[in-house]
Parts: C-alpha cells; structure tokens; sequence
C-alpha cells in the first residue's frame, strides 16, 4: 500500500497496466493471447497490493429492495403494535424528529401493527412474516440486523448514501471502492455488474448508484440490460457478423502492429490489448446471461420468473453465474418497496416476486460451496414508520419513512448464521440496543473482503477520501 | 501505480536543480517538504484549531521550532535533524513515540523521510506556500540551445530539460501540426482542403496565420466551453433523483458567445459571478449569471426544502472556489481546513455572498414554474410592447381615478334616490356548513347556525375561485382558532405547497398571523401581505381577502371584523400565472403534505367575482353596516361615511365607472398574457434586506450559530473597501495582484493545449495539491495574461505557438523512459481525444456534422439507450456537435460518459483519461460510429469507384489527417477486398449494414462494395492514429 498510495491525478488503470508491461516486459500486445485469454491471468489488478487481513468474502451480491421495506412487516415482530393499534405515536417515543414533509404535517400519527403473522423459524427460532416462506426456510444461514439506521429521510439521499456512503451526490459506489480496491478477478467480465428488475415503477434509481463518483470512469459498474443487448453496444450492429468482425480486428491489430514496429510506444501496446478484452467481453457477457444450460430443478428453485430475463428472480440467476465466473460486485436493484398506501397488497407483491429468489440464491451458493465467500446482502435504504400515512383504514393504509431504525439480512462470506443482530425498541420506532449505522455497515462488508476501510482511499481534491469518510466501525457481532 | 508524488519530485529536484531556482542538492519547502508535511502532518498539526494536537502546527515556524517539554528537543532545530524531535519520531520505531502514529495509517515512505532530514540539514527554511503569494516577477532563464526557443515558455522548458541533461524532440509533421492545433483549438479534425492548404504554404508565418484562422473560427468558441460545460455543472437537466429538463441553453450560448468574442476573462467571469449587479445590467449580463443556478436541484417529495436550498448556495461556494481560486472549500464547511488556513468561519462570509436570492430548496413537482429568481428573455419589440402596456395601464387606472370626480354628480343623485336595500352583487359561492354532521369534518355550533371543525386531514372543496392575476376577487369568512398556530391552512386555491411552489393564491395562518398570497412560484415570483399581530384564539374572527386585479401587494388587502387589518408587505413581486397546476378550486383547511387548520373552526365561506368595498366587507362581518348606511337621511352623511358610499355606489352601481374597470382589466389581461408567455431562465438577484448567514456546525443546516457577513480569507488580498455582494467578491477576484486568479486560469488553458497542467492538481492550488512542475513559467504566463487585459486567444496563441507545442510526440522509447510521464516536456502531448472530439470527428470525417451553432440541446442516438432513455431526434439534431448532446444527469449519454466525458454534477475542471474495453465496443458498434462508416464509405465509392487504393487514401487521410504509408495503405485495400468478397456472398448483410442510421445518401451503388468500405472506415475510428492526440 504505502507505495501505491493513489495520488490522485493518475488514474489508477494506466499503472496496473504499467506494471504488466513491467512484469512481462514485451507489454500487453505480445502476452494478450497467450495469458490472458484463460481469463483468469493476473488479473487482480486493484490498487491494493495485498489485502489487509485474510478475507472472508472474495464476492459482494447486494440485493438491493429499492423503496424501503417494511421492517415490522417482514422481519421486525412488534406484537405492541398490534395492541396499540389505532392509538397515537407517543411523543415519548418520538422525541421531536424530524419527519418527512409528507406526513409530518399530518394532524394525527395513528400506530399500525402489522396485518401479517409472524412466527419462528429454524434452530435459530427467527421471527419471519408470513409473507417470507422461502427466506424462512433458510433462515438458518442469514444474519438478521434489526438495528441499522440512517440519517437520511427520503429515497434519492437514502439510497445515495448506502450505495456511496454520501447522502449527496458525488462519492463513488461501494463497487466502484472494489473494483478500485481489488480489480477484478475475470478481465473478460466486468468487474462490477448491476442488473435493475425490469418493468418495476417505484422511486427512480439513477445511475450515479453505481457511479464511481470522483474514481476514473473506468470503476464504475456496467449495467447488464435485460433486452437482446446485455450490455450496451456489446453486440456487432446489424449486417456484422462475427466473421467479418473478426476479420476487421485482425487488420486493426496488424495496423497497430505497424505502428509499433515503427516505434514501441506504450499507449499502442495497451490499445490492443484494449480490442483483445473487448473481443473476449463480447464472448464472455452472452454465455452468462444464456440461461438454457440450466437444469430444470435450477428454475423450480429460483422460481419460473427465472425464465424471463430480467426479473428478479432471472437477475439472481445470472448473479449466481456471475459469481461463478470471478465477478467481484453484483449489484442487484428491485424497486417497489415504496408502501405510503396499500401496504397490505403492495408489500406482499413485492415479497411475492423476490421471496423464493433471494432463498433459491443462498441455497444454492450454499449447495456449490461458494456461499463461504460470498456475501449476500439484502436490503432497503431506510425503515417504515409504525404510524400510518394518511387514513388508517382496516385493509388499506400505508407508512411513510423512518431511518431512526430498518433491518436487513446478510448471508455467507464470513457473517455469523443463523443470527440476528441488534434490537429496536417495542414501538420499532427507536433503536435499543448495537445499532449499526450505514457507515458501520460499510466498514463490516469491507472488513469481510479483507479491506481495512480506513486504508482504501483515493486522494481528491486534497483529501483521501475513502467509502466510510471519516467514519464507520467494523460490527464485531456480525463476524462469524 | 505512479511513483509517489514526493519522490518524482526528489527526483525532479535532483535533476533540475537549475530550473527551481535553488543551489544543486537544495531542497525547496513548497516543492518537496510541504507537500509531504501537509499530507501526513496537517491532519493533526496544521491549521485545523479544534482537531489539533499537542499544541503543535507544523505549518508555521514559529510553533515548530519551540522545544517540546517531553524530550527537551526542539520540534525542529534547522540543521540537526539528530536533534530534531520531528526527526526522532518519523524514524522511531516505538509505536508509542512514531509519527505519524501508526493507527493514522499514515506512513512516510524512505524517500520522504530523506526529503526532511535534508530538508532540516539544509536549515529548514519555510517559506509561505507558493499559491498564495503575489506573481513573481520572473526573467528568462539562461538556456544553452539558443536556436530552440521560439517564446518565452521555450526558455522556461528547456532550462529544465537541460537541467534534466535531455533535449527536446523534434518539431512534429505539418499535418500533424494541423490535425493537433484543430482539435485543440476547435475540437476539429482539419478538413483535407485545410490540411493542403497548409501544407502548400511555403511563405514564413503559415503556422501562425493557421492559428489565427483557427482561434477566429466559431468552432472555437464551442471547443472552449466544452471545458467550460463541465467547470459551471452544465447539465440540461435538474439532477438528484427526479431530474426533469430545465430550460438553460440559452446561457450555453452566451458562453460560446463570449468566447468567439474574446470576452477578457476577467469580465467573463465577473459577467457570470455578478452580471445582475452591474450598473444598468443588459440582458446578457443576466444570463450570464446562470452560471450560478446550474447546480442539482432537488423536488423529490418529502424533502426537507431549507436542506437543499443550503446545498445549492454551498455548491455555488464550491464551484467558485474550484473554479476561480483553485481552493477546495469542502473541507471547511464543517471545520476549519485540515491543510489550508482556511477558517470554518471564512467558508460561511463566503457562503454569504451566494446567500442572497430568493430561492426555494425544491422546484415544483406539479408545475413547470421556473425556479426562482428568474430573467424573462425578451427581444425589443417584447421589451417595447410591454412598456406600451404599462404605460396604458397607468393611463387607464389614471381615468378610473378621474372618474370618481367626474361622477360626482351621478352619486349625488343615487344619494337621492337610492333604495333602502341593496345586496352585495358578485358572489359566485357560499357555504354555510348547515349539512355537515359526525364526519372527519365535523358540523359544530358555529356563527351562523353549524360550522364546520377541520380535522386538518382532510379538505372542504368548493366548486369555485380559478381566477386569474388580472381577475379582481374577495374571499370572506368567519374563522376561530383554538391554538396558536405556527403554520396552517385556512383555505386556498391550488394543487399543493412546495410540491407545486405553491402556485395559486391562499390564506393561511403563519406565527398565529393572517398571511394573504397569489403566488406563480413562491418564494420569488410571489406577493403576499400579513398581519402585524397575531389573531385572538378561541374567538371567532370575520376574515376577508380583497384583491384588486394588479399583480402588486398594493392590491392585496385582509381584513379583520370589517376593518382593514394593519399588514406587511412580506413579498412583491409577482410577474407570471397564478392558474394552472391543478387544484384550480378553493378548499378549506387541508392541503397537500402542507399543515392543516386542525381544530379550527370556519364558517359563513363567501367567494365573489369582485375586490369588495369596505362598506360591503363590514356588512359581510356585522350583516348591517351597509343596509345602516343605506338608511342614514342624506344630510347626515359625510366624512368618511360619504366616501365608503361613494366607493360602494361606484364599484356597483355606476356604468361608466365599471365599465372603466373592465377596461383596466383588459389592459391588465393583455400584459399578464404577455408576460405570462415570457421565457424564464434561472438567473441571480439580490435580495433586499440581505438574508443574514451564520456559521453551521458541522455543516448542518439546522444548526446556524455565529452570525457572519460577506468577506474573505485573512490570507487572501484584503477585499475592504468593495461591496459586500457578488461584484465586490468579483472585483477582488479580478483584481491584478490576486495570486489565485491568475494563475488559476492560465494553468487550465495550458492543460486545454498540453493535456496536463503545470500544476497537475488544477482543482487544488492549496497545501495538498501538486506544487508547480514549472512555477517561473506558471508566474511569467500568469503575469503576462493579466497584464495584457485577460486576453484567453492571446496566450492560447502563446502556448501552441511555442516550440514546446511543437514538439512531435513519438520519440524512441528509450528517450520516452527518461520522462516517462512527459512532466519535463520532453515531447508532444499524446493522449486520447475527448469524448466531444471523438464523435465530432467521426461526424465531420463523413460531411455529416451540422455546424450550427447554438440552440435547444439536441437528442442523438446514445440519449435513446441511456439508463433514462429520452426519444432521439431525426434529422439535423443527430448530427449537430457534441457540445449540445442533451445531458441528463442520472443518464447521461452512454457513449459520451464511456469516454471519460465529466458526469457534470459538481464543478470539475479536469477530466479522467482510461481505457476500457467498453470505450472499444463504442467505438466499435454504437450506431452513430457505424453510420458515419457507411456514410463515408458511400461518399468514398461514389468518388473513387473502384479505386480501392484511392479509397483507402482518403479514408485514412480523413480520419487521421496524414497519408498512409505503403503497408498501411495495403492492408486497408485488403481489408476491403476481403470484406467485399465477404458482402458479395452475405448481400442482406450488406444492406442490413447500410440500413443503420437515418442518413441517406443520394445515389446507387454497389451495396458490397459500400459495405466492404464501410467495415474499413469503422476500423479506421478505431485506430490509434484517429482517435490520440500526437
């Protein structure tokens, strides 16, 4: 680390490729084929010489659920609020936080319990909703956190902030952090993916989420679109055909060669070998996203959505391959989660479409021995508030947003099973006990990929910079 | 990795002790040793007062030569680095006793180590950081290859390249020279037509007058401000999560504007900084000041509106420090800077002078109001049709002022003869709350018979009250309120509050105050009056609102119990519609995600189509004042009782006197329908009083404490004497002896032509950015840019004029390994061309590219495939330059941001450079690319016929400016004969090819042999020669 720290002006690509000029002498052009077609050549080109402690995780698959979920209607059993129900959220509770602008104004804060059932689960005895069958068949590998919390109160800042570590635009995403950090294990993948499940409404991500904010362009995350072109001007256009495009980069490359006989010229070297990735990335990207080698008992698992490319239960199919294949960061995104009204029917959809995926995942990680280091996370950007949002009606109300406390799931790569972490108070409205901050969260998932995050930094306009600024606390409770 | 900073720069300072002004072996303070004190040091010893330990700075001399009671030594004792505790404890190995403490995780390295204990040997001289002194004045150094310099900058070069024991390269190829000089001053390849031009310009001063010609192409203007798109946050959307379109070419075009016009630098950016405060400001002045506004903005329901808008003025504050100062502010937001003496309280008198408009922290989600403050563009015909209207309107308000005299003899006969009862005419709507019952809302005893008790959950709806600003009205009833409110809704006329900027007009109770608004985008485009005191609670109150039709406060009245209410003017300023957006009827007690009038009682809910008299509003409250005065024998009646008569009479009754109220509605109905229809662009302007700023703790923006006023760091030029507001901060910065300014700028125009700057750090001329890889040079350029009147052409002529310019940029690869990263100039800059260029050379290459300047952003393929994909256009806007691709920020243009353009969220004055296989697949494959080959490729066929070699030529030479030699030019050929052979035997595949893209060209012509071309063209935007800078 200490010569490699990033000064901040060079980006950080152009001397891994420096030093594998350095390494094989004739530069990238001559060694291209011969090592790099197996794909797995040095490829682990991050900014870090070596780890900072044994890693526990080598893959990061972040199932994001955009919009928020409900903690006390999916994970967070709050029998009181059932009892309350209907009554006002006690000031007492509240403490005089803020709100947001959409119920804050509100005249009445009635409590709502939650509509569904919960009950215990596996050898850990988890409280489950009824809502999450499959999860809670798998409950036994998944560590429960009660206790997060945030500061941010609405869904752009809230979901910034867990992506980036900055309420604010700007920051890179946490795969850019780990491309940067680690580079990648497979260079004729891209080293960190981000599928969105297709035809969802909700709140509107944007592509700053998996940006690399103030890192080269080159960390931030490739997004696989679910349509004929996985990613975007993969394909050769119309009229192209593999033939002649073969036949066209021979000729590119002997041009290149030209030049290089004329004079060695670094910048050449790596432009060819620039053309060699993008030719395997072209060979690579279909394979993965070509789902018919599957076996049948693949889609009963991951569910029938599966066969339809870009669900969500597709996307974490392809994850899996994904991370089969040495891709470092998965970034999953499933919108919807967004209940201010028909919690009831809205929450249990969503939990219909990513219930038996998200467990089929863990499973099968689990079956294939990849679960150990790979880390699964699942989650939201904040929590819901125990109080309705407008009119509390029987069979139709909604909650607004709550950071002050929201849990979320973790599995494999070194987390402890079959656990839960931290506690919120009767009311779900308070954290009680190890509350775990968004910085915190943070600091543990690099912590498990064998990262001290306070030495993953990257100096920008003066200042290194790193996911967790100027804070976060590996969770020690969550270590396996 | 690079190496690290410190040791290139030992290096450096090894080989070219000449060139940095010190003895061989000496070791400067701002070169070497500050940057490694301030990086590793300061955190915890530097200018920071509230995280600084041990009472030790290591950024003053004083405090670090004092002895330290621990050991006895002194912190640092010039020329005894043995006794130095400094010394002692970088190379100690006690975890308890090393600096920088281990847990800091911030290790010196061996090398910089070195640098201090020579550094302490040599005696330790500090000296005040580099940036922040005045220029230096600055001769020529002595240089020994007397016939290389062409300009000064030659001098400044080559002393250090000598001092490096390396000589410069060659002068590059003449259509090398033209294809570099046309990108870098145009962002344009040169046409073959220029290319042999200029080759066949044998005379003396071809090169010059080709950068003359280049400098005075409008290309020019567009190839700079696509450098300056990125440092001002241009973006033709409004950012963070929503992001709609928001309407700001038009400052876009000034810009490229005020570059073709060689706009001095100092009124450029004073033009943008303070336009608005400039005496007798034009239009353009204003527009300039958009600059301001280009930041994020925020509408996404729920937010916090103070939150955001304390962002926005923080962003202006950032952007103007990274821009102009070359200082990052962020740092001092929540603390006192780490390594620059920038004070936490120096970034809020900052902060203050980007403080004071009146903006709101959200825009409108429901309407397409312009956030505000606002410049309405208007042409002179508008300007002058708008004081014609004015002054009708002035004329006819004269009349109907004339006309209350001139009918005094018609109300003395009404006065006469006037009946005992009258009603009050115009009233469109009464609710008198007799039906309510148990509901949310409920009927409760009331005034009149029930009331209504809001629930402030749900509203009261009416059928009525969409009126226009022109339209005259009055909103009248009984109201009780059973606590003091800070803030709630009585009643209004529109969708929502921050949701919809409020656009409507509305009652409200704000601090237990009456407060009346018509409002097109609150807080700036807005009148409101309120009451001076609080209204009584538990005691019902009779409440009007009169307005007069005139879009002023003046017009805009409350009244209590009859009476006029003692109010003030809390706005005036409402220049747009107050209709439109939705919720287009009166509702009582509830607004969207606003507070409702909870627990209040409402009663007696009248609406009419007319501003009332004030007879009429006292009869509304006690039912009698006017059927009283209709009573009183005439001889009794005078004063004031007279004159509220005759108000009624003439308002009601008196033909010539309505009438002459519709026609000053008319006159008000035309200019509102004027005005209305007026483009807005956001723009700044001063609030009057000034809006007082505090310090934020931790930056928060709940948490103001010390009160500041504008002003500027101690360790700047003292700005007293200069007015506390945009221009004065404008004038201090422009001011010849500013050490940032200068300097600042200088160094981003050499960085446009040389690819790095001489401080590589651009963003931060402070204590961590990079020291100067040429500071004599940086100082003679600054001094000479602002000594000849900020001219940007002229010094841009400078730079690309000298021979270091010239230099070619392939030189063997053992002379490139002694300066590795090109850092001594040692040879021309090579690097790849911009995303803007790159395109725009593909465009131009096959005729495609409309040269156009200016206008409405424009939507090319890429936009349609973004992750917010938008519809393309057809036609022209396909093809214009780059420049106006339309940008939205949470989808750019794919391919655009693939090649390394900048995001354009924050304020970034130099962009990344990488290389990636999906830069590859884009040059490769997107649509764009592949039409230009056809295009071409067609133009190529329908020229050339089956003169493949001619063909090949002029492709490469289109597409690199130069010819191909013998084996380049043959593997072209036979790249074309095999894909020929190849679209012969696949004919659909040829078609499907030459189908991509709108562009038809006009002719028939072989098909394979098109496509076949086509295929070498688009390997030819792939090669190296087409798509680096050399």
């Amino acid at each position: 680390m200490r010569d490699r720290r990033c000064t901040g002006f060079e980006p950080a690509e152009g001397m891994s490729r420096r030093e594998l000029l350095g390494k094989f002498g004739m530069g990238l052009g001559g060694i291209a084929l011969a090592d790099l077609l197996a794909g797995q050549a040095d490829a682990d080109d991050g900014v870090l010489d070596k780890l900072h402690h044994a890693p526990r995780a080598k893959r990061v698959i972040y199932l994001f659920q955009s919009g928020a979920p409900s903690q006390m209607d999916l994970f967070d059993h709050k029998p009181l609020l059932k009892e309350k129900h209907g009554t006002e959220l006690p000031e007492s509770v509240r403490k005089g936080q803020r709100l947001t602008a959409m119920s804050g104004n509100q005249a009445s804060l009635p409590l709502a319990g939650s509509p569904f059932k919960f009950q215990q689960h596996g050898e850990s005895g988890a409280w489950l909703s009824e809502i999450l069958p499959q999860t809670a068949a798998v409950a036994d590998d998944l560590c429960f956190i009660k206790s997060m919390y945030t500061e941010a109160i609405n869904h752009g800042p809230a979901v910034t902030f867990l992506q980036t570590g900055s309420q604010f635009p700007g920051r890179p995403s946490m795969g850019a952090w780990l491309k940067y950090g680690l580079g990648s294990a497979n260079e004729n993948l891209p080293a960190f993916v981000v599928m969105v499940t297709k035809n969802k409404g909700g709140q509107p991500l944007v592509s700053r989420l998996w940006g690399s904010g103030f890192l080269p362009s080159t960390f931030q995350g490739v997004r696989f679109r679910s349509g004929a072109e996985p990613i975007l001007y993969l394909n050769n256009p119309q009229g192209v055909d593999a033939a002649s495009r073969k036949r066209m980069l021979a000729r590119l490359k002997q041009l290149h060669e030209l030049q290089l006989k004329e004079n060695r010229d670094p910048e050449i070297e790596s432009r060819i070998a620039q053309y060699e990735l993008a030719y395997r990335m072209q060979m690579s990207v279909p394979e993965v996203i070509d789902l018919s080698d599957e076996p049948e008992h693949v889609f009963k698992a991951y569910g029938e959505d599966a066969r339809n490319p870009g669900t969500f239960a597709a996307n974490c199919l392809v994850a899996r391959r994904l991370a089969e294949r040495g891709v470092r960061f998965i970034q999953l995104y499933h919108p919807g989660w967004d209940q201010h009204g028909n919690l009831q029917g809205g929450i249990s959809n969503q939990a219909r479409e990513t219930d038996r995926a998200s467990a089929a995942l863990v499973s099968d990680l689990k079956q294939r021995g990849m679960l150990e280091d790979t880390l699964v996370i699942w989650g939201g950007e904040f929590g819901r508030t125990n109080y309705c949002q407008g009119k509390l009606n029987p069979n139709n109300f909604g909650r607004d947003h709550h950071p002050r406390c929201f849990s979320l799931w973790m599995a494999g790569g070194g987390v402890k099973a079959g656990t839960s972490y931290g506690q919120t108070d009767p009311y779900c409205y308070n954290v009680a006990e190890d509350g775990v901050h968004v910085h915190d969260l943070h600091a543990t998932i690099l912590h498990l990929l064998g990262i001290d995050h306070e030495r993953l930094t990257f100096k920008h306009q003066g200042r290194n910079y790193r996911l967790t600024d100027v804070h976060g606390n590996v969770v020690k409770g969550l270590l396996g | 990795m690079k190496q690290t900073l410190a040791s290139i720069l030992l290096t450096s300072c090894l080989l070219s002790a000449a060139a940095t002004a010190a003895e061989p072996g000496q070791v400067d303070f701002n070169q070497h040793v500050r940057t490694i004190l301030s990086d590793r040091c300061y955190k915890c010893h530097g200018p920071d007062s509230e995280n600084r330990q041990a009472d030790l700075r290591l950024d003053q001399r004083e405090s670090a030569l004092q002895a330290r009671a621990g050991s006895g030594l002194q912190v640092i004792l010039p020329g005894k680095p043995a006794r130095s505790e400094l010394y002692r404890r970088i190379t100690s190995e006690d975890p308890d006793v090393q600096m920088p403490p281990p847990a800091s995780k911030l290790e010196l390295t061996s090398a910089e180590i070195e640098v201090l204990d020579r550094w302490i040997k040599q005696g330790a001289r500090w000296d005040d950081h580099w940036s922040f002194q005045p220029l230096q004045e600055v001769t020529l150094p002595a240089v020994v290859q007397q016939d290389w310099p062409r300009n000064a900058v030659d001098y400044f070069v080559l002393a250090r390249l000598e001092a490096a024991g390396l000589a410069p390269a060659g002068q590059a190829r003449r259509e090398q020279l033209i294809r570099r000089l046309s990108f870098d001053l145009t962002g344009l390849p040169p046409t073959l037509a220029e290319i042999d031009q200029y080759l066949a310009d044998t005379r003396p001063g071809s090169y010059g007058r080709l950068v003359d010609r280049l400098l005075a192409s409008p290309a020019f203007g567009e190839r700079v401000a696509s450098i300056w798109l990125d440092l001002a946050r241009y973006s033709d959307t409004y950012g963070y999560q929503v992001d709609r379109d928001r309407y700001v070419w038009p400052w876009r075009d000034w810009v490229v504007d005020a570059i073709n016009r060689n706009q001095p630098y100092d009124q450029f950016i004073t033009w943008q900084l303070a336009g608005d405060l400039l005496p007798e400001a034009t239009q353009q002045q204003h527009l300039a000041t958009t600059f301001n506004r280009l930041h994020p903005q925020k509408v996404e329901g729920g937010s916090t509106p103070e939150e955001f808008r304390v962002e926005y003025v923080a962003d202006r504050n950032h952007t103007f420090a990274t821009a102009f100062l070359g200082l990052t502010l962020e740092c001092a937001r929540c603390h006192d800077h780490k390594y620059d003496p920038i004070t936490q309280r120096d970034y809020y008198q900052l902060f203050a002078y980007f403080n004071n408009i009146d903006e709101a922290g959200l825009y409108s989600y429901f309407t397409p109001s312009v956030p505000t403050p606002t410049l309405r563009i208007t042409d002179r015909a508008t300007r002058d049709r708008l004081a014609a209207n004015r002054e009708s309107m002035g004329a006819e308000q004269d009349k109907l002022a004339a006309l209350a005299t001139a009918q005094q003899q018609a109300f003395q006969e009404w006065l006469t003869n006037r009946p005992g009862e009258t009603s009050i005419p115009g009233q469109l709507a009464h609710l008198d709350f007799e039906g309510f019952g148990d509901g949310e809302n409920k009927g409760v005893e009331g005034k009149v018979g029930k009331a209504v008790r809001l629930s402030g959950d749900a509203g009261v709806g009416t059928k009525v009250g969409n009126f226009r600003r022109f339209q005259p009205f009055t909103v009248a009833c009984w109201i009780q309120t059973p606590d003091f409110k800070e803030r709630a809704v009585i009643y209004h006329r529109s969708r929502a509050w921050t949701d919809a900027g409020s656009r409507g007009y509305q009652m409200l109770l704000e601090e237990g105050r009456l407060s009346a608004s018509l409002i097109h985008f609150w807080p700036g485009n807005a009148i409101r009056v309120r009451t001076r005191t609080p209204i009584p609670l538990e005691q019902w109150i009779h409440v009007t609102m009169t307005y007069d039709g005139s879009s002023r406060a003046g017009g805009l009245k409350i009244w209590i119990d009859g009476q006029a209410a003692e109010t003030d003017i809390v706005r005036d300023n409402l220049y747009k519609n107050i209709s439109g957006g939705g919720g287009d009827t009166i509702t009582i007690g509830e607004r969207f995600r606003d507070n409702g009038f909870s627990a209040g009682l409402v009663d007696e809910f009248k609406v009419f189509d007319r501003q009332l008299t004030a007879l009429e509003v006292s009869q509304l409250h006690d039912g009698e004042s006017l059927t009283a005065a209709l009573a009183v024998p005439e001889e009794d009646i005078e004063g004031d009782l007279r004159e509220r008569l005759k108000q009624f009479y003439l308002a009601t009754l008196n033909e010539p006197y309505r009438t002459q109220v519709k026609v000053l509605e008319g006159v008000r109905q035309q200019q509102s329908s004027l005005q209305d229809g007026l483009t807005e662009i956001m723009t700044m302007e001063e609030l009057e009083p000034r809006r007082q700023s505090h310090v934020l703790r931790r930056g928060a923006y709940d948490a103001p404490t010390t009160e500041v006023d504008p002003g500027t760091p101690a360790f700047l030029p003292s700005i007293k004497g200069l007015s506390e507001d945009r221009l004065g901060l404008s004038r201090w910065l422009t001011t010849p002896d500013h050490p940032l300014t200068g300097r600042v700028a200088v160094n981003r125009l050499w960085q446009m032509c040389f690819g790095n700057g001489l401080v590589a750090t651009p963003e931060d001329f402070g204590s961590q950015g990079a020291a100067p890889s040429h500071p004599r040079l940086l100082d003679w350029l600054s001094s000479e840019f602002v000594t000849q009147g900020w001219d940007v052409k002229q010094l841009i002529r400078t730079l690309v004029c000298s021979s270091t310019y010239r230099q070619k940029s392939t030189v063997p690869f053992q002379v490139r390994s002694l300066d590795p990263d090109n850092e001594l100039y040692s040879r021309g800059a090579s690097y790849q061309l911009s995303a803007e260029m790159i395109r725009d050379n593909a465009l131009a290459a096959s005729d495609l590219l409309v040269t156009r300047l200016g206008g409405p952003s424009v939507r090319p393929y890429e936009v349609a495939v973004s992750f917010k994909p938008v519809k393309q256009d057809n036609g022209a806007g396909l093809y214009r330059r780059s420049l106006y691709t339309y940008w939205k920020r949470t989808g750019p243009a794919p391919s655009m941001m693939a090649l390394d353009a900048s995001k354009r969220d924050i304020c970034v004055v130099k962009r990344e450079r990488t290389s990636s296989p999906v830069q590859a697949l884009v040059l490769l494959n997107d649509p764009q690319l592949v039409e230009a080959s056809r295009v071409l490729a067609h133009r190529l066929v329908a020229r050339h016929g089956e003169d493949i070699e001619g063909i090949a030529v002029e492709a490469f030479r289109r597409l690199t400016s130069r010819r191909p030699s013998a084996q380049e030019a043959e593997l072209l050929v036979q790249l074309c004969r095999e894909q020929r052979e190849h679209y012969s035997a696949h004919p659909d595949a040829a078609a499907a090819l030459l189908a991509i893209g709108q562009a038809r060209p006009v002719g028939e012509l072989p098909s394979d042999q098109v496509a076949a071309v086509a295929m070498m063209v688009n390997m030819l935007m792939n090669f190296d020669a087409c798509v680096m800078k050399k």
